[in-house]
């Protein structure tokens, strides 16, 4: 078992800076998603720890020792890749023997440690069998078993989910945090799905364009976005955005996002004031937004648009201003489109943005 | 309806063309195992039809140029000049296909461009170079020869072949701890048995027809091979076509055999080895 160090790492494939200087810590038995959207570096910083990348700048210090220069197999890393890269030739059993094979280890023990995972990721009975003759999900337990045989000191996932069909992806989602969390074995795990990584991870690290936005739990991501990047990328529905700007008005700090006007309280003074005039983003989270037939104090009058039910809720998409939003409904109401609703913005639900920036102001 | 007219029309043209292209073949067979005064008649007349293996026993052991000597002598150039290329070659093409070093792209294209060297051209530097190394007239400097001039194109066709392997599999190995060689002939060469099928049934079928190499690398009598004895067994006065098509024939014989054999585990290899995606 072992912690992971990423400092200032830097790699470039040609012109384009896949990982701008990124520094992350992972701590011994941490569960850490790397999550962010195809091309954001996850996956390359994930194959530069792994040592199948060289890195141009920065250091990677695993259990304390400085691997820059270290081959991948002196690494003790295991990895499960996307697509299982399993050895087409072999056996399941030969698959699973194979990282015990290349360090020479005895032949009973090499037996006894391949049954004995075999039987932790119950495939017990295929061992005898091609991976060309397993479905999706055995071949990506034989994968997950081949990484585990060898007790690295670090796992590594390169979105190990995404070829399972949904059912199972959900399935395999828990089975793989309890094997995690009984093994206590540090494990790094890219995605591009946010729901994967709030669900499974310790920390999540999110990547855009090759630099690091925010670290932080999956509870910290939710509730305090950094920039708008993060704001938009965790949660599903997606957060809803209007453009608006800082206004006073009688003591108090107005928003004006054009179609409504937000009254905010006195508490946010400290940090808005002299910043008049500033354009800014409003979020808020579809599970935060009221909805109301008739209209109220502070409500905000608008049209539905469409509504997607979901069993247990609602999901209302709404136009306001010529854009569409959309709230979450908890439970059952009958709506058609183009009627006319009335939401209501909690403000202590709201986040702002700096609309240069993007960075988090409240 | 009308497919089945299309399918027929095809029938019967494959059937047509097959036919053109197995009838000298034929001949061949026929003048081979007939004797003299039938064939002279042409192989089609059957009004006599007496067949033996005379014309085979004959060619085997013929007085000035026995054939069974001539394949022993093939068989010592073509399975060294199969086997040694095959390695050295996957070797060099695993390396253009995986590695990354200063001038790759201009190595390759000059191994390339040897390819389009023809073999002519080469003939009388390549007399004295054998010379000087003390390999002329022997089995084994031919071997070296057909070593050295299969390996551009068996360099290209396993590097394009090695591009098709997937990385992931060969980075999931070096990741488990294999070294680049395990991963060579652990991961890599048992993976790439189809290509290398294809490779030592094309190699052993063109070494083992050569007949311009051979004509100047090797000439005392006993070292002669398998093609170079044909032609020594048409007598200056009477041409014994059956002992020439016999000869031939089993000439023929030792590649067809061998892609047959090959085919099957080809076959075999790629129905067992396709990964689902």
């Amino acid at each position: 078992m072992a912690d992971v160090k990423v400092k200032n790492l830097t790699k470039r494939f040609g012109k384009v800076i896949a990982v701008n200087k990124v520094s992350f810590d992972v701590k011994d038995k941490e569960f850490v998603v790397l999550l962010g959207p195809s091309g954001s570096g996850k996956t390359t910083t994930l194959r530069l720890i792994a040592g199948l990348e060289r890195p141009d700048e920065g250091e990677i210090y695993i259990g304390g020792r400085l691997v820059n220069n270290i081959p991948p197999r002196e690494r003790d890393v295991a990895m499960v890749f996307q697509n299982y890269a399993l050895y087409p030739h072999m056996t399941v059993f030969d698959n699973l023997a194979f990282p015990l094979q290349v360090r020479k280890m005895p032949k009973k023990y090499i037996k006894a440690k391949v049954e004995e995972v075999a039987k932790l990721l119950k495939i017990e009975d295929l061992l005898d069998r091609r991976p060309s003759q397993l479905s999706g999900g055995q071949q990506q337990r034989v994968a997950l078993g081949r990484a585990l045989v060898r007790e690295p000191k670090v796992f590594l996932m390169d979105e190990p989910l995404s070829n399972l069909d949904a059912k199972l992806r959900v399935y395999m989602r828990a089975e793989l945090k309890r094997l995690q969390k009984e093994l206590g074995i540090t494990t790094i795990y890219v995605t591009h799905d946010q729901v994967e990584a709030m669900t499974m991870a310790d920390r999540i690290v999110v990547f855009h364009k090759g630099k690091i936005q925010q670290i932080g739990t999956p509870s910290d991501l939710y509730k305090k976005p950094q920039n708008i990047f993060v704001a938009g990328f965790i949660g599903s529905p997606a957060m809803n955005f209007f453009d608006a700007t800082l206004t006073y008005k009688d003591d108090f700090i107005v928003l004006d996002a054009g179609e409504f006007k937000l009254k905010l309280p006195k508490t946010f003074s400290s940090i808005l004031r002299d910043k008049a005039g500033l354009e800014v983003v409003l979020g808020i989270r579809p599970e935060h937004i009221k909805i109301y037939k008739e209209p109220r104090a502070s409500t905000v009058k608008c049209r539905v648009y469409v509504v997607e039910p979901l069993g247990g809720e609602m999901i209302i998409n709404f136009s306001l201003g010529g854009k569409i939003y959309k709230a979450r409904y908890p439970g059952e109401i009958s709506l058609k489109p183009d009627e006319t609703i009335y939401i209501e913005i909690p403000v202590k639900h709201i986040h702002i943005f700096n609309k240069k920036d993007g960075k988090a102001i409240i | 309806m009308k497919i089945n007219k299309v399918a027929i029309l095809i029938n019967v043209i494959a059937w047509a063309i097959s036919f053109v292209w197995i009838l000298p073949l034929m001949g061949i067979l026929m003048a081979s195992i007939r004797p003299y005064k039938e064939i002279v008649r042409g192989w089609w007349d059957f009004s006599e039809f007496n067949p033996s293996l005379t014309n085979i026993f004959n060619a085997l052991y013929h007085p000035t140029a026995p054939l069974s000597k001539g394949i022993v002598n093939s068989l010592i150039v073509t399975i060294p000049a199969t086997i040694m290329p095959i390695i050295i070659g996957a070797l060099a093409a695993y390396a253009f296909a995986r590695y990354s070093f200063t001038i790759k792209s201009y190595l390759f294209l000059t191994i390339v461009l040897l390819m389009a060297v023809p073999q002519q051209s080469i003939a009388i530097p390549l007399f004295q170079l054998m010379k000087k190394l003390g390999l002329l007239d022997s089995l084994i400097g031919l071997s070296i020869v057909h070593t050295a001039w299969g390996l551009p194109w068996i360099i290209l066709f396993m590097k394009n072949f090695f591009a098709t392997l997937p990385v992931e599999v060969e980075e999931a190995a070096r990741i488990d701890g294999a070294t680049d060689f395990q991963i060579f002939y652990k991961i890599v060469l048992p993976l790439s048995l189809p290509g290398i099928a294809s490779v030592a049934a094309l190699q052993f079928t063109w070494v083992w027809s050569d007949f311009f190499l051979a004509l100047i690398l090797i000439y005392s009598p006993d070292k002669l091979l398998a093609t170079q004895r044909l032609p020594l067994m048409r007598g200056q006065y009477h041409v014994d076509w059956g002992v020439l098509s016999a000869a031939s024939l089993i000439i023929i014989a030792v590649p067809i055999v061998l892609y047959l054999a090959l085919q099957k585990y080809y076959i075999r290899g790629m129905v067992g080895w396709v990964v689902k995606g």
